[in-house]
Formats: C-alpha cells, sequence, structure tokens
C-alpha cells in the first residue's frame, strides 16, 4: 500500500508527521483507548499516512483519466470505491458525538 | 436500468454530504491532509475535498481502533473475572497484542521489526 518508500529529507516532514500521531492519539482516545504503546502508535500513524497517500495518489490517477486536472468528489468516490471502504458509512461516522478536534497548526516562524 | 439507478444512489448522497462539510473541522487538521495529498501529486483547491479524504482515512483507523478495544475488553473479561470492582475504573491500553489481531481481521499481517525488541 505504501507508494512512497524512501522521502527526502525535507523541512516540516516531521512536524506533520508529529501532527498525524497527534490525531491518531485524538482517535485512540475517542474510542475508549486511555494510552497506547510506542509501537502501535507508530504503526497505526503509518497506516493512517500511508492510506491517505495512496487516496490522494489514486484520486489523482482517476481525475487525469477523466482528462481534468482538479479532482472532482467522483474522482475521490472511485478511489475510496477502489480501496475497497464503504462510503455510504462516512456520513453517520462523520456526525459521530463526542469527536475531538486538534487546533489549526501554526506556521512556524523562521 | 439497475446499475444506473444505483450509480445515482451512490453519487448523490455524497454530494450533499460534501455540502455539509462546508464547515466541518475534521480531527486530522487540514492543511496535514493537504500537504500528505499534495505529496502524492493531488492538488485540491476544494477544501471539503480534503475533508472527505480526512475523513475516510479517521473512519479507517477508528475501525481498526474499535476492533482492538473489542479484543482488549474482551481479554481482560477471561483474565480479570474475580475482581468486579475493579472493573469499573479499567483502563485499557492499545498494544501491539490486541492491534495485531485487530489487523489480521482486516488481511494486514504485522510483523516485529527485526532488531527491535
Amino acid at each position: 500500500m505504501t507508494t512512497v518508500v524512501s522521502e527526502p529529507v525535507m523541512p516540516g516532514v516531521a512536524s506533520r508527521r508529529k501532527l498525524l500521531q497527534a490525531s491518531v492519539s485524538c482517535l485512540c482516545s475517542e474510542a475508549g483507548f486511555s494510552a497506547v504503546d510506542e509501537i502501535s502508535l507508530e504503526t497505526l500513524t503509518e497506516m493512517m499516512q500511508s492510506f491517505i497517500t495512496e487516496l490522494g495518489h489514486s484520486s489523482h490517477l482517476y481525475c487525469e483519466l477523466s482528462g481534468r486536472v482538479e479532482p472532482v468528489v467522483g474522482d475521490v468516490v472511485m478511489a475510496l470505491v477502489s480501496m475497497g471502504v464503504k462510503h455510504s458509512s462516512l456520513e453517520s461516522y462523520a456526525q459521530r458525538g463526542r469527536r475531538l478536534v486538534l487546533p489549526t497548526p501554526t506556521q512556524a516562524v523562521a | 436500468s439497475v446499475e444506473l439507478s444505483s450509480t445515482r444512489t451512490l453519487g448523490q448522497p455524497l454530494s450533499e454530504f460534501l455540502m455539509t462539510l462546508e464547515d466541518y473541522t475534521p480531527t486530522i487538521p487540514d492543511a496535514i491532509t493537504c500537504s500528505y495529498l499534495a505529496s502524492s501529486g493531488f492538488e485540491a483547491s476544494d477544501p471539503r475535498i480534503v475533508r472527505l479524504v480526512s475523513i475516510a482515512a479517521q473512519k479507517f483507523i477508528s475501525d481498526i481502533v474499535n476492533d482492538a478495544l473489542q479484543h482488549c475488553k474482551m481479554r481482560g473479561a477471561n483474565t480479570v473475572q474475580s475482581s468486579k470492582n475493579k472493573a469499573k475504573d479499567k483502563r485499557y491500553v492499545l498494544t501491539m497484542e490486541d492491534l495485531a489481531p485487530a489487523l489480521a481481521e482486516y488481511g494486514i499481517q504485522i510483523r516485529k521489526p527485526p532488531y527491535y525488541s
């Protein structure tokens, strides 16, 4: 599933990874866990990153296949279907109660 | 015509759902999803599409974590049958022991990295 094998060292990679890890932690505590061990958190973060990258890549390909440059919802839906995700359940998931939200990251002053 | 009606029911509610994402804040910050999408070649100018991707990714992880929690609870029920009063304020810790069977249900095999304990 992983498309990016070795990423070049770029500024911001570590910080966005950290924020993704914070999001995974939020989801774990939402589910009812009070603690996560390091290797599980790392595994889930990697899977989340892989999922987003894969979905982006796949949507992009569907978009270009139909001769467009800007992806539309249909492309994302096609990508979700080809990844085997049931998109009908997304709506109820989005409206779930007691959801945690991370604050918007601010731009670091260089 | 069966196929046509089914595609309509697939596409129609989702575009309505997309409208509701106008002022929705997913757990993953938009900027993070956006930058991962950009690194895979996807340039979304519409923030609602980015939010849809965030929600899909969150659901993917949440489903797995919920499965892991069920595994954790089941394991706890087997071992800590006697101490009933402790079960009230039980703290659940997510470990690979619970995550591995949950992932196996999704067809994902997890192996320990060879050089780390």
